[in-house]
């Protein structure tokens, strides 16, 4: 089947790419730019491990076709680090002990990001809706929760 | 999960959609946020030869009050609907069912459209095309019986979108345009109670807007599931309360929402009948993962706690 050219910015960069048009997202960053940050965890859209910032909403890549995409700007978790210094999002999650296996935090700390970025103060409530779109099978939610308000308190 | 082969094209209005439909001889598949329908191509339950994006028609986002009623472009997404300040301040059930829907990321990607015309679910269906094969493909899948209930030439699957019951609660249409011309429907009548082919709708027709009666209502929605996030509905129960008549909608079991008008709110023997009626119309199977008598005994009860909750906030 004939590929189709794409083009979008990823992390402040401009890409054009020839993607297969079933291609998904999550394939593109992952096996054509090998950014490998967001992960394959269920691929039908259940647990939110793929999850990157597309036009400043968390989208799921597993779900999403490259082509769909044409035009974006995206992010992934490794575009959030700054002149060398990582996010607080990043540097709280490691301080609370947020991470165990570390499989659903690119996922987590991006929909955390996404929310930062529409609602500077979210309330505690507010933070587990949101986190709630993603499944963590390690640490239980707790300190990730705590991560965020923490994060959200360094960054206001 | 790899997706099978097909072609990506662009449509850029309505007519433009159809056109691209009849150009793939039926073999296209319409895409506006992709989450029901990328999974089950993913499942090989679906096999497009081409998808047919409509997110870039300007037209089917617009959310606008005319003549009389909201209109909802098919593409207007959850999460936008949910924070509507006409929805908020007209319709407390789909307020409710918006939010009760998958979960917040899915909501702001999820569209209306997409909400409403979600494939039927089983336990027995929704699998990978290995686990169904190991199985031995069902009735729905092409099979000789349903896998659920043993003999049976029927299908049991379950519509399971939160957004539709409360739509039809509050009187919604919905505006169809494809080969054939436009046309007007109220959402009820879009459903044909068979969960094989669980819509009423010539191939290539789209989904266009969504008209709800613009009056203040009270109501609500209650939903049974296993998980507070991410769960589709066990049995979900919108109550809608327009002009001292009351409309209850119950989805969640079987192929199609049921509707059930009262009308007298203040009636108790009659709210009482209605709960034993709809829970006696309710035929759950074992294809869920709450059991079928559980769930019929909830189609009741679901609907005496939200018409409860719709009565006492007195909102609107
Ligand atoms: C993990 C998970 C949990 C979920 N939980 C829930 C839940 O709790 N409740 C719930 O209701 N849903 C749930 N969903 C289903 C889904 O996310 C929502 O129903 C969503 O609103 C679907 O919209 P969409 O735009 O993504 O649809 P799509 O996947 O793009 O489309 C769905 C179907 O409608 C067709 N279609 C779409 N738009 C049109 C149109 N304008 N005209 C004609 N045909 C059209 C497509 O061809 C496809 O067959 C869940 C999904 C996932 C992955
Ligand atoms: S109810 Fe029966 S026929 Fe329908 S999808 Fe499930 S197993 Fe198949
Ligand atoms: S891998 Fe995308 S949602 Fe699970
Ligand atoms: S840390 Fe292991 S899944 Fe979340």
């Amino acid at each position: 089947m004939k590929t189709m050219k794409v083009s979008f910015n990823v992390n402040s960069e401009d890409v054009t790419l020839d993607v297969r048009p079933y291609e998904t997202l999550l394939e593109t960053l992952r096996e054509r730019l090998f950014l490998t940050g967001a992960k394959e965890a269920c691929g039908l859209g259940a647990c939110g491990a793929c999850t990157v910032i597309v036009n400043g909403i968390p989208l799921r890549s597993c779900l999403v076709l490259t082509p769909e995409v044409e035009g974006a700007t995206i992010m992934t978790v490794e575009g959030l680090r700054e002149d060398g210094n990582l996010h607080p999002l990043q540097e709280t999650f490691m301080e609370k002990g947020a991470v165990q296996c570390g499989f659903c935090t690119s996922g987590m700390i991006m929909t955390a990001k996404a929310l930062l970025d529409r609602n500077k103060r979210p309330t505690k409530k507010e933070i587990v809706t949101t986190i709630s779109s993603n499944v963590c099978r390690c640490t239980g939610y707790k300190k990730i929760v705590e991560a965020v308000e923490e994060a959200a308190k360094r960054m206001a | 999960m790899i997706l099978p082969q097909f072609e990506y094209k662009r449509a850029r209005s309505v007519a433009d959609a159809v056109a691209l439909y009849k150009k793939e001889k039926g073999k296209a598949l319409y895409l506006a946020g992709g989450t029901d329908l990328i999974p089950l191509v993913k499942l090989r339950l679906r096999e497009p030869k081409a998808v047919i994006d409509l997110k870039g028609i300007e037209d089917l986002k617009i959310i606008a009050t005319r003549g009389g009623s909201l209109s909802v472009g098919a593409n207007a997404t959850l999460f936008d609907l949910k924070k509507d300040p006409v929805i908020a301040a007209h319709f407390p059930a789909l307020v409710e069912s918006l939010d009760a829907t998958a979960c917040e990321t899915l909501q702001m990607r999820g569209t209306l459209g997409g909400n409403i015309l979600q494939g039927a679910r089983c336990l027995e269906y929704n699998q990978s095309l290995e686990w169904r094969k190991a199985r031995g493909f069902c009735f729905k899948m092409g099979g000789k019986e349903c896998n659920v209930v043993k003999g049976a030439k029927v299908c049991f699957a379950n519509y399971c979108s939160d957004n539709a019951p409360s739509l039809i609660s509050l009187g919604a249409q919905v505006r169809l345009m494809g080969p054939g011309g436009e046309r007007t429907v109220k959402l009820e009548s879009l459903f044909t109670g068979d969960a094989r082919a669980p819509f009423a709708m010539e191939g290539g027709e789209v989904l266009t807007h969504i008209l709800v009666p613009l009056k203040k209502t009270k109501g609500a929605y209650e939903k049974l599931r296993v998980r507070e996030s991410m769960d589709y509905p066990l049995v979900g129960a919108a109550v809608s309360v327009i002009d001292g008549k009351v409309r209850i909608c119950v989805g969640g079991v079987g192929a199609a929402p049921r509707l059930y008008v009262l009308g007298d709110i203040r009636d108790a023997a009659s709210v009482r009948d209605v709960a034993e009626k709809a829970s006696a119309d309710a035929k759950p199977v074992a294809n869920a993962t709450l059991s079928p008598a559980y769930r019929k005994k909830m189609v009741g009860t679901l609907i005496k706690r939200a018409l409860k909750r719709a009565l006492a906030e007195g909102k609107g």
